[in-house]
């Protein structure tokens, strides 16, 4: 069997997507064949916690998960040495639209996320850390199951590991289908059995976090580049990517481009280049709308705001966008940006978890509006009232589904203001018909999807 | 009782270090640990808050509370004033425009979905919703789209009617049955704008024995009374303090009942005199801002048949005539007993003590008793607020007089004549032969074989203190006039006494 992804060898330096896939090539043998579990080795034998900590830091290793916070720094805050316990969480509650690159890795090459886990355990402290995985993922729960499981074997688990003394036992927790667990504290909330609600900070999760104890909480993809690092060496991990971005990001790319799936890009990769190339361009030969960059909580750029800009977080947020979780989602000249707007919208408004008022009454609202648009009801004031629910959104909550949800709108109506006015106007589509994001409802307005209590 | 409440940012607050810091140019000083929120509520000034209670732990989720804190150079920032520690020298601003329009905004968003049916709901009148909106937002909604709907009338428990549509989520109700009756009884269901509160699958909101509470807390008419239900719009009625008598923790309270001025004329007399409902009047020292379910339930107690006719030997008599026979009978008596209620306030057991000196450890030995013993099926005592004596002053009564013994028929054996204040007692403890006297407020059927039966005022109809078992001394206030010519106890005594017929004689 061959990788169901295309792994194309266009976009530079590659430290996941380095090896052909086979039946077997995510088991423990394939892995240690290709160098794996060498780099705990070293680190359990060789370096003190602080040290693994330092050389993450040196090569300023950003998380991966979407807000790119330096790993290090998430790490130092702790003192591995403080008596208290401490957890380490692997987020691989991987629920942001168009984000399907940790699937990938789970899937693949399960024990390298593993492996961060355990130098990232070592490095703080832990005696026992958990992996929260996606409920919906199946394949990707049963490989890093299956890789604890071969990990325990192997005696990479559980007490005295490699016979360094090192103890660490890994859960491996099945989320039960709530996009919020995701943010950090509400996966910690899930986790203790509670219901998925962020909470507010302070106090940060690194102050108390799981079970009130100091908790870092790293995305899979963040855990997977650990042993990368410390295989290479900070010096050598650096070389690769750009200065304040170094190393790669994996991409999922879907939408209306030729070759969708997941790649692994050098940070400082042409976009353009990325899309054309390495994606094959857009579908049918048409050309491109505009681009979701890292899941549909970032915002929107189009065709002309991509040129000349390379894959690496600064340029991104030069560009006015960010590169989020690598969820990249292209769109097609001809899409209906209003309907597009309210797919997202009606994603946001399903998974608002209901705690901050802004967003549990603002989402719903915002859908409500949308779908009036769409009905071919939309009022003239409608585009400043989504405007101002988006802004009154900003900054208001706890977690920051509803400002995503604020931006992901007004991205799209700083860009598409027009096609707004023009439905509102004409109660119908500039663009009816022609390569339309998928409308299962084809413009009727759905029922609600919760009509109350009871029923 | 609040000292152990996790509290200011779910940290203890540590009351033993100061910090200074300024509200709106005011310089302040705050608790080492203390939120926003709280030093303001200490220094008088008042951030609207919807989720946030003092007694509870915080979520905030409301967002109304947003505060603007002043920074040295660069934006100011804004965060929630009930989640936020206060620092040295922070500067807290709560009036700035930029905090006017975020609450603004928050009251859009809390009231998009909320029915406003206040012309219909029980909570109109003292609703926090409704003074907020006055106060912080008072425009009509931006909306256009039709309202969520979601269930009236859903019954969480026998006592209590949950409506979906005019709940905001706060979750204090939630909050409560985890942090503070313990009987995890609440949860929320669902997501987003459909979330719900619901009864937790596993807990029973009616065994809560503090579920009534929550109809308290709730800031909107969400949660409501089932037996209170459209009895009484809350502007036509009048709080006036009072002590609860049903256990010796002495829950301060509320007794709500009609205003003298809106009084009904045509409907059943009776409605101007009944306790329409019991809040907890909030207390540090004894109950903090809760009371149990019995408290709610005064009026199955105090309103009860009330006895209203004096009786010598069974045979109807005046108050004038029974006191008379009353005060000779112990006048002659050389061993009298008197059984000293624990419902008396410490001015009647005072004015018992005072009118009887003379006599008490001579002619007359005065036992303190419990009036009222747990009753089947009630809780005898928890660790929240419910204690096991009964009784509002027991601890008051023994101040004064011995306790008297568990063996009744002993204590009582050789006297000739037994004085009777209070309930409890019945006729089979009292010695054969023996003249009985009985005082009381409340309709038995013993009272009839009594030698003298004299009716008392209740606690409704009289002012005085209790003290409670830890000492605590609290007042009670007269709510209505006595509903018949009974004695007040406080006045009574001297006469029994004969020393108010001596004083007379003189003059």
């Amino acid at each position: 069997m061959t990788s169901p992804y295309p792994t194309p060898e266009l976009s530079g330096r590659k430290f996941f997507m380095n090896f052909p896939v086979t039946d077997t090539s995510h088991a423990l043998d394939a892995y240690r064949a290709r160098g794996g579990y060498q780099a705990l080795a070293k680190a359990l034998r060789e370096q003190q916690p602080a040290d693994v900590t330092k050389e993450v830091s040196a090569a300023g290793l950003l998380g991966h998960g979407g807000a790119a916070f330096p790993a290090g720094r998430k790490w130092s805050v702790i003192r591995p040495d403080d008596g208290e316990p401490h957890y380490v969480c692997m987020n691989a509650d991987e629920g942001e639209p168009g984000t399907f690159k940790d699937r990938w890795l789970l899937e693949y090459v399960p024990h390298m996320p593993l492996e961060g886990l355990i130098l990232a355990s070592y490095a703080i402290g832990g005696r026992h850390a958990f992996i929260y995985i996606r409920g919906e993922f199946d394949l990707a729960y049963r490989r890093i199951q299956g890789a604890v499981d071969e990990a325990y074997a192997a005696g990479l688990l559980g007490e005295n590991i490699l016979g360094t003394g090192y103890a660490l036992d890994v859960v491996v927790y099945r989320g039960a289908g709530s996009y919020v667990c995701g943010e950090a504290s509400a996966m910690l909330a899930s986790l203790e059995g509670k219901k998925g609600w962020p909470r507010n900070r302070p106090p940060r999760l690194t102050v108390k976090g799981l079970y009130q104890k100091p908790t870092v909480v790293n995305n899979v993809e963040t855990l997977a580049n650990v042993p990368v690092i410390l295989a290479l060496g900070a010096a050598e991990f650096k070389k690769t990517g750009t200065p304040k971005s170094p190393g790669t990001q994996m991409i999922s790319i879907s939408g209306h481009v030729e070759r969708p799936g997941v790649y692994e890009v050098e940070y400082g990769y042409s976009w353009e280049r990325f899309i054309y190339d390495d994606c094959g361009g857009i579908q049918g030969g048409r050309a491109l709308k505009c681009i979701i960059p890292g899941g549909v909580s970032t915002k929107i750029l189009d065709a002309n705001e991509i040129k000349g800009v390379t894959l690496d977080h600064l340029s991104a947020v030069a560009a006015g966008s960010q590169l989020g979780s690598g969820g990249m989602i292209a769109v097609a000249e001809g899409t209906c940006m209003v309907r597009l707007a309210r797919v997202i919208q009606r994603f946001y408004h399903h998974e608002s978890c209901g705690q901050c008022t802004p967003c549990r009454e603002g989402m719903g609202w915002m859908e409500r509006v949308l779908d009036r648009i769409v009905r071919g009801d939309g009022r003239p004031d409608d585009i400043d009232r989504l405007y101002h629910i988006s802004n009154a959104n900003d900054g208001t909550t706890i977690c920051s589904l509803g400002d995503s949800a604020g931006y992901a709108c007004t991205a799209i109506l700083d860009h598409y203001r027009d096609e707004f006015e023009y439905y509102i106007k004409n109660g119908r589509s500039m663009h009816d018909g022609r390569l339309a994001v998928f409308d299962p409802f084809d413009g009727a307005v759905p029922t609600p999807l919760y009509a109350g209590a009871g029923a | 009782m609040s000292a152990d409440r996790k509290r200011g940012n779910n940290e203890p607050v540590d009351t033993g270090k100061t910090l200074d810091f300024f509200i709106n140019g005011v310089p302040c000083t705050a608790y080492k640990g203390e939120s926003v929120i709280q030093a303001a509520r200490r220094a008088g000034v008042d951030i609207p808050h919807f989720c946030w209670h003092h007694d509870l732990s915080v979520p905030g989720n409301c967002r109304i509370c947003m505060v603007e804190v002043e920074q040295d150079s660069g934006d100011p920032w804004f965060d929630i004033g009930c989640n936020m520690p206060v620092t040295a020298g922070m500067r807290v601003l709560t009036e700035t425009d930029t905090v006017k329009k975020l609450r603004r905004e928050t009251m859009q968003f809390i009231t998009l979905n909320h029915p406003v049916d206040c012309g219909i709901c029980n909570k109109a009148g003292e609703c926090i919703l409704q003074d907020y909106h006055y106060e912080h937002n008072g425009r009509a909604s931006m909306s256009i789209d039709r309202k969520n709907h979601a269930t009236k009338f859903f019954p969480l428990s026998d006592r209590i009617m949950l409506d979906n549509e005019r709940c905001i989520m706060c979750t204090r109700c939630v909050r409560f049955t985890h942090e503070v009756s313990q009987s995890h009884a609440l949860a929320a269901v669902h997501r987003g704008d459909h979330a719900l509160i619901r009864p937790a699958e596993d807990a029973n909101f009616n065994e809560d024995a503090y579920s009534d509470n929550v109809i308290d807390i709730c800031p909107v008419g969400a949660l409501l009374s089932r037996d209170n239900m459209d009895n009484a719009r809350v502007w036509y009625t009048k709080a006036t303090p009072s002590v609860c008598p049903g256990c010796e923790r002495g829950c301060t309270i509320n007794i709500w009942h009609r205003k003298p001025e809106w009084a009904l004329k045509a409907l059943d007399p009776q409605l101007n005199t009944r306790i329409e409902r019991v809040t907890p009047l909030e207390n540090e020292t004894v109950n903090g801002p809760w009371i149990c379910n019995k408290a709610r339930d005064l009026a199955t107690l105090l309103e009860r048949p009330r006895a209203t006719q004096a009786m010598v030997r069974g045979t109807a008599a005046s108050l004038t005539e029974a006191t008379a026979a009353a005060a000779a009978l112990l006048a002659g008596a050389r061993t009298a007993v008197a059984l000293v209620s624990s419902w008396g306030s410490n001015e009647e057991l005072a004015a018992f003590r005072d009118a009887f000196a003379g006599r008490l450890g001579a002619t007359l030995t005065a036992y303190a008793k419990p009036d009222h013993l747990p009753q089947p099926g009630e809780i005898v005592e928890d660790a929240v607020l419910i204690k096991a004596d009964k009784n509002p002053n027991l601890r008051g009564a023994t101040a004064h007089f011995h306790l008297l013994p568990a063996d009744v028929s002993a204590a009582l054996a050789g006297a000739d004549v037994v004085l009777v204040w209070g309930e409890g007692v019945d006729d089979g403890v009292l010695p054969m032969g023996a003249k009985v006297i009985r005082l009381d407020g409340f309709a038995h059927e013993h009272h009839a074989r009594a030698d003298v039966f004299i009716p008392l005022s209740i606690q409704t109809e009289r002012s005085g203190h209790y003290t409670n078992f830890e000492g605590t001394v609290s007042p009670f206030v007269a709510c209505f006039e006595p509903k018949a010519p009974v004695a007040h106890a406080e006045a009574l005594f001297a006469r029994l006494a004969g020393v108010v017929a001596v004083a007379e004689a003189r003059t």
